[in-house]
C-alpha cells in the first residue's frame, strides 16, 4: 500500500479495520495530487526501496487487537474536568458533553434497555459495533433525551445502508457530513425545528439528535478528525445538522412520501451533505424568473455533484415554493426546471479537470466541445427538493459528495 | 477530587486479525499489478514504482487496473489477483 504521510494514519486505519494491521505502508512526502507528474515520478525514488522490503519480507506478527467494550471507566466527577476528560479521550467534538452515567444511558435506552445489545450497525472505517446501548451513550454525551433516540438509531441505520457509501463519507477530505432530514409527525411531536432559523441554532431536537449522530460517527464508527476524518476544511454543520422538513408549508408531497411512505409515517433521511448556499432572491415574482437565482446558484465548478453524480439538495423557503405553486408548477416540475437551468460550460473547468471528469464519467464530460454545457447532477430525478425555514425571501442548495446516495428509512417508535 | 463512573461511547470493534499472503524472497519475473484508485497521479506514482522494481530487481510484467472513482471498492479484485502475484496500491491524495 502506498500513499502520503499526511494520510497515513487513514490508510493504516483502513488495513486495521480489514483485520490487517500489519500490512506494509510506503509513504511518500505529500501531495500525490495537484502537482506535476514529474515531481511524483522523482517522489517513486524516495520509496522504492521500502515497497521493495515490503513485499520481500515477511511484516512482524501484530499484537493482538485492542477492543474496547462498552464498559464502564472512571471519570472525573467535577462537570469542567470531566470536559478535559472528555477531550483527552477522544470522545467530544469541543463543546461540552454530559456523562455517560449508566443511570442516564439507562433512562436514554428506557423499555429497550432489555435490547441494550442488539445490533443496529456496525461502522467504518473502525468497523465499530453501534448496538442501542453504544447508541446511547453517545446520545447521552450528546445532551439527548430518551425520545430523541429512536431518530438516532433510524439515522444509524440509514447511514449503514451500502448505497450511502458511508466509508468514504467518514474518509473523504471533502466538507460533507450527514444531514437528517425528518418527515413525519415525530417532527413535531418532538420539536424538531422546520420554521424560521430550520438550519440554524435554537432548537434542542435538531441541536441534540445531530449531535448525537456526529459522536457515535466519530467514537463507535472510528472518524476522529484530523486521523480518520481526513476533511480539509469540514463545515460547521459536522457539529450537529438535522432539520424537519415543513411539511404544513409545502405545496407538494414531503420528501417520505415521494419516497413510498405515508404521510402518518415518521422518517429520516441521510444525505451526506455539504453546507447550505443559500439563493437570496427578494425580487422575482414568477416560478420562471425564480429560476435565475436558483439555478445560478446551483451551477457551479467546484462542485462533487458535476463531475460524480449524487443527488444535491435544494431547501426551498416556503415563500419561494409558493412562487413556484403560484405558477401552476409540481415539484417534478421544479426539479426538472432547475436541472436544465443550471449548467456550467465546458469552457469554465480548468483542462486538467475536464480530461480527470471525463475519465470519471465520460457519458457527460467525454468527447464534448467547450461550448457544450453539463447539468448540475446527472439526471433531474437526482434532485432533491425539500420546503423548510420560516417567513423571508431565501433558499438554499446544499451539494452532496457526489458518490453517495440519499437513504430514508422509516423511525421506529 | 471525586470520581464518576461513565460508559465508554467506543462500543466494541468488529474484526481480528487476518494472515497476509506469504512474501518472496526475490521480485525476479514476478508479475506486478497495479490498482489505480483513480486519484490524480496515482498511476504516475505507482508505475514509477513498478519500473524501479523492474529495473532494480528483475520484476515484471506490470499490468494496471484502475478504479472508476476513489470512493468506492474495486470490482476487479479477483482478476487482479489470479493475474499478479504482487499488487501496488494507494491511498491518500
Amino acid at each position: 500500500m502506498l500513499g502520503t504521510d499526511a494520510f497515513a494514519g487513514l490508510a493504516e486505519a483502513a488495513a486495521a479495520s480489514l483485520g490487517m494491521p500489519h500490512l506494509q505502508l510506503a509513504a511518500v512526502a505529500h501531495p500525490i495530487g495537484g502537482i506535476d507528474p514529474k515531481l511524483v515520478r522523482a517522489k517513486a525514488e524516495t520509496v522504492v526501496d521500502r515497497v521493495l522490503e515490503a513485499l520481500t519480507r515477511d511484516p512482524s506478527p501484530p499484537l493482538a487487537a485492542s477492543v474496547a467494550t462498552v464498559c464502564a471507566v472512571a471519570a472525573p466527577g467535577d462537570l469542567d474536568a470531566f470536559q478535559d476528560f472528555a477531550v483527552a479521550e477522544g470522545w467530544s467534538d469541543g463543546l461540552p458533553v454530559l456523562p455517560p452515567t449508566e443511570e442516564r444511558v439507562g433512562r436514554i435506552l428506557g423499555r429497550l434497555a432489555g435490547d441494550r445489545t442488539e445490533v443496529i450497525a456496525t461502522l467504518v472505517p473502525r468497523q465499530g459495533v453501534a448496538t442501542l446501548e453504544a447508541i446511547a451513550v453517545n446520545a447521552a454525551l450528546a445532551g439527548a433525551l430518551p425520545e430523541h433516540l429512536p431518530v438516532v438509531v433510524a439515522a444509524i441505520r440509514a447511514l449503514a445502508d451500502p448505497r450511502f457509501n458511508l466509508n468514504a463519507i467518514q474518509t473523504t477530505t471533502h466538507p460533507c457530513t450527514p444531514l437528517l432530514i425528518v418527515n413525519g409527525p415525530i417532527a413535531a411531536r418532538l420539536g424538531i425545528n422546520a420554521g424560521a432559523n430550520a438550519l440554524g441554532q435554537g432548537h434542542r431536537a435538531n441541536a441534540v439528535i445531530g449531535r448525537a449522530v456526529r459522536l457515535t460517527l466519530q467514537n463507535v464508527g472510528g472518524a476522529r478528525p484530523g486521523r480518520e476524518d481526513r476533511a480539509t476544511l469540514g463545515h460547521p454543520g459536522k457539529y450537529s445538522y438535522c432539520v424537519a422538513e415543513h411539511e404544513a408549508a409545502s405545496p407538494w408531497a414531503p420528501l417520505h412520501v415521494e419516497r413510498g411512505f405515508r404521510a402518518a409515517e415518521s422518517c429520516v433521511t441521510v444525505c451526506g451533505a455539504e453546507a447550505p448556499h443559500n439563493v437570496n432572491d427578494h425580487g422575482s415574482t414568477t416560478a420562471e424568473a425564480l429560476l435565475f437565482a436558483i439555478a445560478g446558484t446551483a451551477a457551479t465548478t467546484g462542485s462533487n455533484n458535476i463531475y460524480l453524480g449524487g443527488e444535491p439538495l435544494v431547501v426551498l423557503g416556503p415563500e419561494h415554493a409558493q412562487t413556484f405553486a403560484t405558477g401552476g408548477w409540481s415539484k417534478a416540475d421544479v426539479k426538472r426546471a432547475i436541472w436544465e437551468r443550471a449548467r456550467v460550460r465546458l469552457d469554465r473547468f480548468s483542462p486538467e479537470n475536464r480530461e480527470r471528469f471525463a475519465v470519471i464519467d465520460p457519458a457527460r464530460f467525454g468527447d464534448r466541445l467547450l461550448a457544450d454545457e453539463v447539468a448540475l447532477c446527472a439526471s433531474p430525478d437526482d434532485l432533491m427538493v425539500i420546503v423548510a425555514g420560516g417567513p423571508g425571501k431565501h433558499s438554499a442548495i446544499i451539494p452532496t459528495f457526489g458518490a453517495t446516495r440519499s437513504v430514508t428509512v422509516r423511525i421506529e417508535e | 477530587m471525586s470520581r464518576l463512573s461513565v460508559l465508554s461511547p467506543l462500543g466494541t470493534a468488529a474484526g481480528g486479525i487476518k494472515p497476509l499472503a506469504r512474501r518472496r524472497g526475490s521480485l525476479r519475473g514476478l508479475r506486478i499489478g497495479i490498482l489505480d484508485n483513480s486519484k490524480p497521479n496515482a498511476e504516475v506514482l505507482l508505475g514509477r514504482v513498478a519500473e524501479l522494481l523492474v529495473e532494480r530487481a528483475g520484476a515484471g510484467p506490470i499490468a494496471l487496473w484502475r478504479k472508476p472513482g476513489a470512493s468506492h471498492p474495486a470490482t476487479v479484485i479477483d482478476e487482479v489477483v489470479a493475474s499478479s502475484d504482487v499488487v501496488l496500491t494507494g491511498s491518500a491524495d
